[in-house]
């Protein structure tokens, strides 16, 4: 089947994760992706042992997965040699991509300025912490910078602490941000046969995170900043209300026919009859003691019989699950958001997240997960810079290459 | 100057926020995005600054029509055949229905790309779900375990952005196939996916895994695994600080000494001290040390210091940080109704051709008569004609 991004090679100079997720977007629709690493060690993301504590058993999801369909050279770019076969890669390749801070590239020689003076129609894009420009370069990681973007703050009821979007939330979106990018000056080259180069860094992606919300404070809505009670939603009929087993969330506008199909599913006709309720307006006004009653009533039933009742009446509403259901979701895997692949380091099909943009000809692919350390060094090398075997021994006995 | 996507018209037919930025971003760097507004339209902003339009349809053209009448009906499938792309967030039933689902466009415009945001996929039992944000996310599995122990779930409206970028992402992916083999396609990304995907982590590791009360209920920011990465502590002025430093080992002789605790301390000497045998007697630790100080002070030590950590704000600050302005992630503008104001500008930086800001959001109609003219070549009367039978506004 057709792909693509077939053609188009891409540098992946990236560790940890926003910059390799995003060069798995591209690897994904068929762009050969080689992962540029460091010999010893290479990404640290190799390194990762334990999640939360819990160790990661006897595979690395976490490199393995969003390294998928690449091709790893293991380099050393503190080396003369390991420079020179990164300027041959750049000659042949059509997108370098490096989340590594811009001072390192500027010490190792790999300069927007320098690379492209090599190859003019190169992508050269950086994912940087903080932005390209006003001066800022410090450590930065997903959560020290979701931070500082007013996402966190928001969250929570009044008085908790704030709350943290996810592990990998802002690095995920980063990566997704930083793909975009590259697809756009991918487009426009085709036309104009020029690169460029581009930032989608940490901070400016996780800036959208909560956009609407920021939106409304730049316009003078302070209240967008702060923590809201679930207790006090404006609109009682679109909230999330317990039961006696999971929360349900209750997704209706306030309208009078969905009180009344939500007091029939609640089987309240008291409810309904009770006049501080009796028009959206007063529902609104009123909105804490009916987020209080409507409590009362779902705290009576458990999620699977008030979900049957809110089906009955065509009540909009879903159980908030758990990471156990959404891994069993049929809706998740029959979208191909799960895969199967298999895993050559334990030599069996394991399940992994899979292909989240659906293009219906084009459609993305698993064809292997994250590659050894180092493992076609040597072959593209040979095959795609044209080094000699003696050559390469002498890259070795100079340590730019393992 | 070029613009990344200069040759492309897309039909913009979006209701929801995070559909219509998606479109928004294709705009902003070139495209030429046509907004219908169908009725119901949009109600005026009662004199208040619209400040979600203008983000949301910047750089759009509005073209005002009613597809459910016969005319306005033949007047959309002539502007789906000059589309290179329709971004969309409608129900396929109420697209087939103007003979507009990917089967009708495509028989209209065959190398049409058809980004659409959808629910929960183009396939499976619950393909016709409405695209509603909560119940994506409340599939998704994360909203139990984002919040503290004994608290509610968390909705925070992250996936949505994230369908954002996606289909955007999807939509030139595809253009850029389209450019080599001439063929166009269908786009989906769904809110379900889209919430899956910032909840990569998690997703993954108990996809391997398989089990653990750690991925099924909400860690204790006083039980966290590592006292030194992904913590929270408060400050004495109730700011909240967090640090993101995994590797103890490298930071624990300069962190040590910023929260009073001394390097060779028995208790924490070790990285397997710090993260296992004594991890929560280190994070109580913590917690006395982070209260003594407010969060200006704490700001000022790891900037002095360079550590991976961070003062938690509110938007106050990147409304005011020089270094969002400065990439332009926040733009001020003089509006022409309402003066300077600040709105979210662009994430991605593009050196030869950045994003542009060329208007606010059109009106209603703004551009119908222009639309009709340039693209399909509509004489002057003929569009008056239309107007006058409530075809256009």
């Amino acid at each position: 089947m057709a792909k693509a991004l077939e053609g188009i090679r891409v540098i992946d100079l990236t560790v940890w994760f926003q910059g390799p997720v995003s060069a798995q977007y591209l690897a994904d629709f068929g762009a050969e992706v080689i992962k540029v690493e460091r010999p010893q060690g290479g990404d640290q993301g190799r390194g990762v042992r334990s999640i939360k504590s819990l160790p990661v058993g006897d595979w690395n999801q976490y490199f393995l997965v969003i390294n998928r369909n690449k091709k790893s050279m293991a380099i050393d770019l503190k080396t003369e040699g390991g420079r020179q076969i990164l300027y041959r890669l750049v000659e042949k390749s059509d997108v370098f991509l490096s989340n590594l801070a811009p001072e390192m590239l500027e010490s190792w020689g790999l300069s927007y300025e320098k690379l492209s003076a090599i190859n003019p129609a190169l992508v050269y894009a950086t994912n940087t912490g903080y932005g390209r420009f006003g001066g800022v370069s410090k450590p930065s990681f997903d959560m020290t910078v979701q931070a500082l973007t007013g996402a966190m703050a928001r969250l929570g009821e009044p008085g908790e602490p704030p709350v943290y979007l996810g592990m990998g939330s802002g690095d995920a979106y980063g990566g997704i941000m930083s793909a975009l990018g590259i697809a756009l000056a991918l487009y426009q080259r085709r036309r104009t046969g020029r690169g460029q180069y581009l930032d989608a860094s940490l901070y400016g992606a996780q800036l959208f995170l909560a956009a609407p919300y920021l939106q409304s404070f730049l316009a003078g809505n302070q209240d967008a900043a702060l923590q809201h009670s679930r207790k006090a939603v404006e609109n009682p009929l679109w909230n999330l209300y317990p039961t006696s087993g999971k929360w349900v969330y209750l997704c209706e506008p306030n309208e009078d026919a969905r009180f009344a199909a939500l007091c029939r599913a609640l089987d309240a006709p008291s409810l309904h009859a009770d006049p501080r309720f009796a028009t959206s307006t007063l529902r609104t006004r009123n909105n804490e003691a009916l987020i209080a009653a409507i409590e009362a009533l779902t705290l009576r039933h458990d999620h699977p019989a008030l979900m049957r009742a809110f089906v009955a009446e065509a009540v909009v509403a879903s159980p908030v699950n758990n990471l156990a259901d959404v891994v069993r979701d049929e809706q998740a895997w029959r979208n191909n958001y799960f895969m199967k692949a298999y895993c050559e380091e334990v030599q069996r099909e394991v399940d992994v997240r899979g292909l989240p943009v659906t293009l219906s000809k084009t459609p993305g692919e698993i064809h292997c997960l994250g590659p050894q350390l180092g493992q076609d060094t040597e072959l593209l090398l040979m095959d795609l810079l044209g080094y000699e075997w003696d050559e390469i021994e002498a890259l070795k006995t100079q340590r730019a290459i393992p | 100057m070029s613009r990344a996507l200069d040759d492309v018209v897309v039909l913009d037919l979006t209701r929801q926020f995070c559909a219509s930025l998606s479109a928004a971003f294709l705009a902003d760097f070139g495209a030429r995005v046509i907004r219908l507004d169908v009725p119901p339209l949009r109600a005026p902003s009662d004199g208040r600054w619209n400040h979600e339009a203008d983000l949301i349809h910047r750089n759009k053209e509005s073209l005002a029509l009613d597809p459910s009448t016969k005319r306005g009906g033949a007047l959309l499938h002539q502007l789906v055949a000059k589309a290179d792309v329709i971004v969309t967030d409608w129900q396929r039933d109420e697209l087939a229905a103007l003979g507009i689902d990917y089967a009708g466009a495509s028989a209209l415009r065959p190398d049409i790309v058809f980004g659409r945001i959808s629910g929960f996929g183009p396939q499976g039992p619950d393909a016709e779900l409405p695209p509603i944000d909560e119940l994506a996310a409340a599939r998704t599995g994360m909203m139990p375990i984002l919040p503290q122990p004994g608290q509610p779930p968390i909705y925070t409206g992250a996936g949505a952005m994230h369908a954002t970028v996606m289909l955007a992402f999807g939509v030139v992916t595809a253009l850029i196939h389209r450019q080599v083999s001439g063929e166009g396609q269908e786009v989906d990304v769904s809110l379900f996916g889209a919430n899956m995907y910032g909840a990569a982590l998690d997703i993954q590791a108990f996809l391997a895994i398989g089990e653990g009360d750690r991925f099924l209920n909400p860690i204790s920011r006083m039980d966290v695994s590592n006292p030194m990465s992904g913590s929270l502590y408060p400050s004495a002025d109730g700011r909240w600080v967090t640090l993101t430093m995994p590797d103890t080992d490298r930071w624990w002789p300069v962190f040590s000494a910023a929260v009073g605790i001394a390097a060779d301390d028995p208790r924490f000497d070790t990285h397997d001290k710090r993260t296992e045998t004594n991890r929560l007697e280190l994070i109580r630790e913590l917690e006395a040390a982070f209260g003594k100080q407010p969060g200006s002070h704490w700001r000022q030590v790891f900037q002095e210091k360079q550590m991976s950590a961070d003062v938690i704000e509110r938007f106050d600050y990147p409304a005011n940080d020089q270094q969002v302005l400065a990439n332009r992630y926040i733009l001020d503008l003089d509006h022409p109704s309402f003066g300077p104001v600040k709105s979210l500008g662009f994430p991605i930086f593009m050196s030869d051709s950045p994003a542009r800001l060329e208007r606010l959001a059109p009106c209603v109609g703004q551009h119908t008569a222009q639309v009709l003219h340039e693209l399909l070549a509509y004489p002057e009367d003929s569009i008056h004609e239309l107007r006058a039978a409530g075809v256009v506004a």
